[in-house]
């Protein structure tokens, strides 16, 4: 009785990991603080996890996540609300279409990959603010938040790999 | 990394509801943050006051950092750069005499013409403590909010000239739109033709310059400062210089938010001139030599002069310092001014 108790609660707590990694990324990339005097835009910490376990274990990373962690994105950034959780929406449904071709990605055809996503991702948040202000922003600062993106990626992606293997990956049931 | 194993066919299009109701939910909140974003800015007012404390104490090392990155690039260029503002300085002297000189035959004239001063302005001094560059938007934040007296729409200045505008004021923080920023729009006024134009930010270094008037004649190298126009910020404000850039003008801003530290925010209040209250004397029946109102019709006047209890029907005839005990009836203060 114990030992099945002990694995419900191992369970739980690795299903609740991809969300709090998705919501905590998010909380440190919108820290008001930067090395580089605000050079080099925060990346999208957040689309990580979601990205991730989308592929991986949409049971546990549900479209409400990206909702969620969308909108904190919007509160925490001081955008105009909504853009970046319909970016993150739009991402997910695009994931969660085509999950068989990102699915079977690996090595840097993976990093590909979520390269699209988060090209994608910025796109929408591209079309959105353009009809919010009905003007188009420049497109630098965002090709620059996509580059500084993808190439956070490459160590999270190894980071995210260790989670899912060792904690995440293990407490599965007959998923 | 995916390796396409996971047997996940059994969520494989069973999100289509959830992401379309959940996509018409994202689209709503942009549409009402459009029409009515108080709500939003409430809750971001919220959290930066709650992680203020942390907030600027996590900075300091962040400032560190920053300051010795840029110092590293400055440090090839030092020796020109401090030639080159000795010189900079030595002109400067000069026209710091000048200026003098200058306002203080402007005072004299203010005098002579019996010219109305400029309305005081006071200002908050305050600490940046978080800075974000985000894709759309640019903003920083300061120690000083609600408490110390920062109102949303007022503007923030630095050594060099002025940085932006409230735009969210929390209890002990606030937020601010950085001129280049995309929402960003300043009424201006270039010297020395005196044209007047919009300031727009377009996430761009240099805000642009719209709404020229036609037949404005503006160089590169003229001077763009705040104009007043519409009662928010106060005139005179330096801003920057105009810059030819591309099909039309933009601004090359004096002050750079990223290097800002010591802020201040500019509060400026036009007096609203009030209208002096009616007398009974002013009503257009007294004034034709009519008998005064009957009872009904002064009952309704002293309510519409005064939102205090209910005035008996002669207080209509009494004088407006009596209309309102313990304070000073607006005309009077107009006369004194």
């Amino acid at each position: 009785m114990e030992r099945v108790s002990a694995v419900m609660t191992s369970r739980i707590v690795a299903s609740a990991i991809p969300a709090t990694l998705a919501v905590l990324g998010t909380l440190i990339a919108n820290m008001p603080v930067s090395f580089l005097g605000g050079i080099v835009p925060p990346p999208l910490l957040g689309l990580m996890p979601i990205y991730f376990w989308c592929l991986l274990r949409p049971d546990i990373m549900p479209p409400f996540w990206a909702f969620a962690v969308g909108l904190l994105e919007d509160l925490l950034s001081g955008g105009p609300p909504g853009v970046w959780a319909v970016a993150f929406i739009v991402t997910y449904a695009a994931i969660d279409r085509q999950r068989e071709s990102f699915a079977g990605l690996a090595g840097f055809a993976a990093i590909v990959g979520f390269a699209t996503a988060a090209a994608i991702a910025c796109a929408a948040a591209y079309l959105v603010v353009a009809l919010y202000y009905w003007r188009f922003p420049p497109l630098a600062p965002v090709m620059v938040e996509l580059a500084t993106t993808v190439l956070f990626y490459l160590p999270a992606a190894v980071l995210l790999g260790w989670i899912q293997r060792r904690i995440v990956g293990p407490s599965r049931g007959d998923f | 990394m995916a390796n396409g194993t996971w047997r996940n066919a059994r969520i494989r299009g069973g999100y289509q509801l959830p992401l379309a109701v959940l996509f018409v939910l994202a689209v709503a909140i942009v549409l009402i943050g459009k029409a009515q974003s108080s709500l939003f800015d409430r809750a971001r007012a919220h959290v930066t006051d709650w992680i203020a404390p942390e907030l600027a104490w996590a900075h300091r090392p962040f400032d560190w950092v920053s300051g010795w990155w840029a110092d590293l690039g400055e440090a090839y260029s030092v020796y020109r750069e401090n030639v080159r503002l000795k010189e900079e300085n030595a002109r400067l002297r000069q026209w710091q005499t000048a200026a003098v000189a200058l306002e203080a035959r402007v005072k004299r004239y203010q005098l002579l013409l019996h010219a109305v001063p400029d309305p005081a302005l006071s200002t908050v001094l305050a600490k940046v403590i978080g800075r974000a560059r985000r894709p759309f938007m640019e903003t920083m934040i300061l120690d000083a909010g609600r408490s110390s007296g920062v109102k949303p729409g007022e503007a923030v200045v630095d050594a060099r000239g002025m940085i932006g505008r409230i735009f969210l004021a929390g209890d002990h923080t606030s937020w601010v739109i950085p001129l280049s920023d995309l929402s960003s729009r300043v009424p201006v006024i270039i010297e020395p033709s005196h044209a007047r134009a919009i300031l727009a930010g377009d996430n761009a270094k240099a805000p642009s310059l719209e709404s020229l008037a036609q037949g404005a004649t503006i160089a590169a190298g003229d001077q763009v400062l705040s104009s007043g126009d519409g009662g928010i910020l106060p005139p005179g404000l330096p801003i920057g210089t105009v810059v030819a850039g591309g099909e039309g003008f933009r601004v090359a801003l004096l002050a750079d938010p990223a290097l800002s530290q010591d802020v201040q925010v500019v509060e400026f209040k036009k007096p609203v001139e009030q209208p002096p209250q009616p007398s009974a004397g002013d009503l257009p029946i007294s004034a034709a030599g009519l008998p005064p109102a009957s009872a009904p019709a002064a009952q309704s006047l002293g309510a519409a002069a005064s939102p205090a209890p209910a005035q008996p029907p002669n207080a209509v005839k009494a004088p407006p310092q009596q209309a309102a005990p313990g304070g000073t009836a607006p005309g009077d203060e107009l006369d004194d001014q």
